[in-house]
């Protein structure tokens, strides 16, 4: 066993893990309106997208990502095949291995339980908090593990709370509102504040066009091919950038 | 197009998507240093989640009933724009849901 280990050993009492998890607790209370608003109006899309409502709970509790979440239902709605439903969520959920990442330093010393466990846990909310402690040196100095488990189990709660009211609520509300469209304007609100870079920028609209005109193909391929295209765009954009540092530079 | 994925398949969809949620977010707090990123494969992975997304956004807009509509009447572009809008002077994303779907409503009602 390591110094460093025992001296955690010797320390860690059970009392101070309780009150690094419960000033985990109290950090993530700002942004939970914010996640709020957002579970109860992915569950009454999910509904009103054509979900049953036992099927709606079951994803809400199992996938726990609004996004992916939100992109599957159109999808399910016209009956597109398994793998491409899957498919696309897995690339939507594809920045939480570069937040898996992020994280790997500062967990490192972690069981493997519980750095599945954070990780699983952890959605775009939590993991912008965290990073940002971690940048202004405000990280407790102990039980770090804790700490993030007491941000995320309040946002899974209230999330879930949320979400699940929001299934139930929705047999309630009349379908001639509209009230899916909620889903695509979340997705929108999602991506508009990444838009400023230029790259992200040329992906989404060539993303976007290629997504249309390929629209007729089967299998709803067109998604695919849209994805795809704006991904290289993306990238051939940033690298380009990158050759050119003074881009930016005002003429 | 055949009807939407209901029964058993629908179970198969949400545990698939269950496994993407898990194995993304767990990936490299799982596997440690034995997984690595490219500078390109990390770009790529960076930009990812926006050119989906937009693949699915835009073509709801414009697709949404049978075949395109560019109509600057088309109460889902005025919603989205409306939303678009108000993401450029706030953050605060239960005021943008809300202009989109007041805007949208107006636009679908009246227009």
């Amino acid at each position: 066993m390591g110094l460093d280990a025992q001296h955690r050993q010797l320390v860690s009492a059970p009392s101070a893990r309780r009150a690094a998890f419960s000033a985990g607790q109290r950090a993530i209370l700002p942004s939970l309106p914010g996640t709020a608003a957002w579970g109860l109006i992915s569950g009454v899309a999910m509904v009103k997208g054509g979900l049953a409502v036992p099927w709606a709970m079951m994803m809400s509790l199992l996938v726990y990502g609004a996004s992916a979440q939100l992109a599957a239902l159109p999808l399910i709605a016209v009956g597109a095949p398994l793998w491409v439903i899957v498919a696309t969520g897995f690339i939507t959920n594809l920045r939480f291995v570069i937040y898996s990442a992020a994280l790997r330093p500062h967990f490192a010393n972690e069981r493997l339980k519980v750095r599945a466990a954070l990780g699983f846990f952890m959605t775009d909310f939590t993991f912008t908090l965290f990073m940002r402690r971690a940048q202004e040196g405000t990280l407790p100095a102990a039980h770090r593990d804790a700490w993030f488990a007491g941000v995320c189990s309040n946002n899974w709660l209230t999330w879930q709370t949320c979400a699940l009211t929001g299934i139930v609520a929705a047999s309630y509300v009349p379908t001639q509102w509209g009230l899916e469209f909620t889903g695509t304007l979340a997705l929108a609100a999602l991506v508009g504040p990444s838009l400023t870079a230029r790259p992200a920028l040329v992906g989404a609209v060539i993303g976007a066009v290629v997504a249309m005109l390929a629209h007729g193909l089967p299998y709803k391929l067109g998604l695919f091919c849209g994805a795809i295209a704006g991904i290289i765009a993306a990238t051939v954009t940033d690298s380009v950038a990158a050759r050119e540092p003074d881009a930016g530079a005002p003429a | 197009m055949t009807g939407p994925v209901t029964g058993i398949a629908l179970g198969v969809v949400i545990v698939g998507l269950a496994l993407t949620t898990l194995v993304t977010r767990t990936s490299f707090l799982v596997a440690g240093s034995r997984l690595r990123l490219g500078a390109r494969i990390e770009v790529a992975l960076r930009y990812a989640p926006v050119c989906t997304l937009a693949a699915i956004i835009v073509p709801d807009v414009f697709m949404h009933g049978p075949g395109y509509d560019f109509s600057p009447f088309n109460p889902r572009l005025i919603g989205v724009l409306a939303a678009g809008a108000w993401l450029c002077f706030s953050r605060n994303i239960v005021g943008c849901l809300a202009c989109g779907m007041l805007a949208f409503t107006l636009a679908r009602l009246y227009l």
